[in-house]
């Protein structure tokens, strides 16, 4: 696996360092704007970015054109530049070459991606090369990782684990996107030794009466983790330590902790704290952002305090309305005002109802000026609209939507 | 049953997936319907709003017949 950089099973492609040094050789031109499905194609992008020590903006390959319109106010500007003369990658001959250049060329390089947004449209977030890898460690130790990647490589969380991956010189092995069958076959024959995820799809390995004991990691974010997900998973993986992580696109990866109980690491004292309940981040951590932010972030995560000194705390609930789908944050009010366009719909509040499999399932009440209009119609003219899991699961005709006395809709 | 199996078909009717009139007890819900993990949130979801019954909350939950037996 040393010599291997990316194995796809779905897509049956093995892409071993010196094939991806190749491929950068033969590049001649450079987009900043990455717009794609194909991981090895993200992956490499990104790479050529450090490289030239450009900025790239990540766009999720599930926006579809109106979405990216709405983002960057136009479709993608056509800002391809010929990079055949300033690119001199003649001395790179092996992974070793490749990663001391990786090291180096990031003075100016900057990565931008958007986040689910808490009203309206998501923001856009830009992140430096010690932001992005304030978690990353290197060493001996790490060197013959083998990471299962089972995100989205255009999310803050795949970020996380491709740089985590790529500074080792490790092996990457999708696993995301990868239908259940052949999970368990990628996990079982092609020696993961790292797998970070939601709790969402460790639950797809499950239940599992096999045991991989090859596995020595095991990392979940996005949610919570709850203990009979954690129970099981100890079980597959009898060699692994299981830790949780809390990050966000705004402020990367900040915290870890091996249980539920989250402590502040000394190096970041001083820049988180609680106030009301509510975990606050110092603005020297965050990323560029076209958010306003005072001295201190709120991040809308209520966290429960367990002891004062040291500080420990665990995580509660979510200030905002945003719902959480497996790991993925969907904005209610993005998903009410598309359905807003749909002719009969009068008045819409989207919703997440729980799910003990996803966490919550995206639901929609509709006050309706018409009877014909029906479900399937508005799964229809949403379908291509917007991603996958922004579109209610189940929608309810209704008579009236209840509003709060300021006009607003009710949200709990 | 006859009300699992109309759920059934919402679900994949919702999706743009063919309706199917063969379902029993034994399909496997991922590998003979098709389902993904939305799908299967969705059916939890519209299982709890008829029955009352979630269907996932002590365990994972694979073919029609476990539905069935969960809710009793």
């Amino acid at each position: 696996m040393k010599d291997i950089f990316y194995y796809d099973i779905t897509n049956n492609l093995t892409v071993t360092w010196a094939d991806l040094i190749f491929d950068l050789k033969r590049v001649e031109n450079y987009s900043n704007f990455c717009y794609q499905s194909d991981y090895y194609g993200v992956f490499k992008q990104i790479v050529l970015s450090v490289l030239l020590d450009k900025n790239i903006t990540l766009l999720d390959p599930g926006f579809t054109q109106q979405e990216i319109s709405r983002l960057t106010g136009n479709i993608i500007p056509d800002e391809i530049e010929n990079i055949s003369e300033e690119f001199e990658l003649e001395d790179c001959k092996t992974k070793g070459d490749l990663l001391s250049l990786l090291k180096k060329n990031h003075q100016n390089w900057t990565i931008t991606l958007f986040t689910s947004g808490t009203t309206g449209l998501p923001k856009s977030v830009g992140h430096s090369f010690s932001s992005i890898t304030r978690f990353v460690k290197c060493s001996d130790k790490n060197k013959s990782d083998v990471w299962g990647f089972a995100y989205n490589p255009a999310s803050m969380a795949g970020l996380q684990v491709f740089f985590q991956a790529l500074l080792n010189g490790n092996t990457i092995i999708r696993l995301y996107g990868v239908s259940q069958n052949l999970l368990l076959k990628t996990v079982r024959e092609s020696g993961i030794t790292h797998i970070s995820s939601t709790p969402s799809f460790y639950r797809l390995l499950l239940p599992n009466t096999e045991q991989f004991h090859e596995v020595r990691r095991i990392t979940s974010g996005g949610e919570k983790f709850d203990t009979n997900t954690a129970e099981q998973l100890k079980a597959i993986f009898p060699n692994a330590k299981i830790t949780n992580i809390y990050a966000s696109t705004e402020a990367g990866t900040l915290l870890a902790s091996e249980g539920n109980i989250f402590s502040i690491k000394p190096d970041l004292k001083g820049l988180i704290k609680i106030e009301d309940g509510e975990l606050l981040v110092h603005k020297k951590l965050m990323g560029h952002t076209n958010i306003n932010i005072d001295e201190w972030y709120h991040t809308g995560d209520i966290v429960e305090i367990i002891s004062g000194d040291p500080l420990k705390f665990q995580f509660v609930s979510r200030r905002n309305d945003l719902i959480n789908v497996g790991g993925y944050k969907v904005n209610p009010y993005e998903v009410e005002e598309i359905i807003r366009e749909i002719e009969g719909v009068r008045e819409v509040k989207v919703y997440g109802r729980k799910s003990s499999l996803l966490g919550n399932v995206v639901c929609c009440d509709i006050v309706r000026n018409n009877t014909i209009l029906e479900e399937p119609d508005v799964r229809r003219y949403l379908n291509g609209k917007i991603q996958e899991y922004k579109i209610p699961r189940m929608i309810t005709f209704v008579n009236e939507i209840i509003t709060t006395r300021t006009g607003k809709i009710k949200r709990s | 049953m006859e009300e699992i199996i109309f759920i059934i078909n919402t679900v994949l009717k919702n999706r743009g997936k063919k309706t199917k009139a063969d379902i029993d007890e034994s399909c496997h819900l991922r590998n003979d319907l098709g389902f993904d993990s939305l799908d299967l949130a969705e059916l939890t979801v519209r299982i709890e709003a008829k029955f009352n019954v979630d269907i996932f909350e002590d365990g994972i939950v694979s073919t029609v017949g476990d539905i069935v037996k969960k809710i009793g």
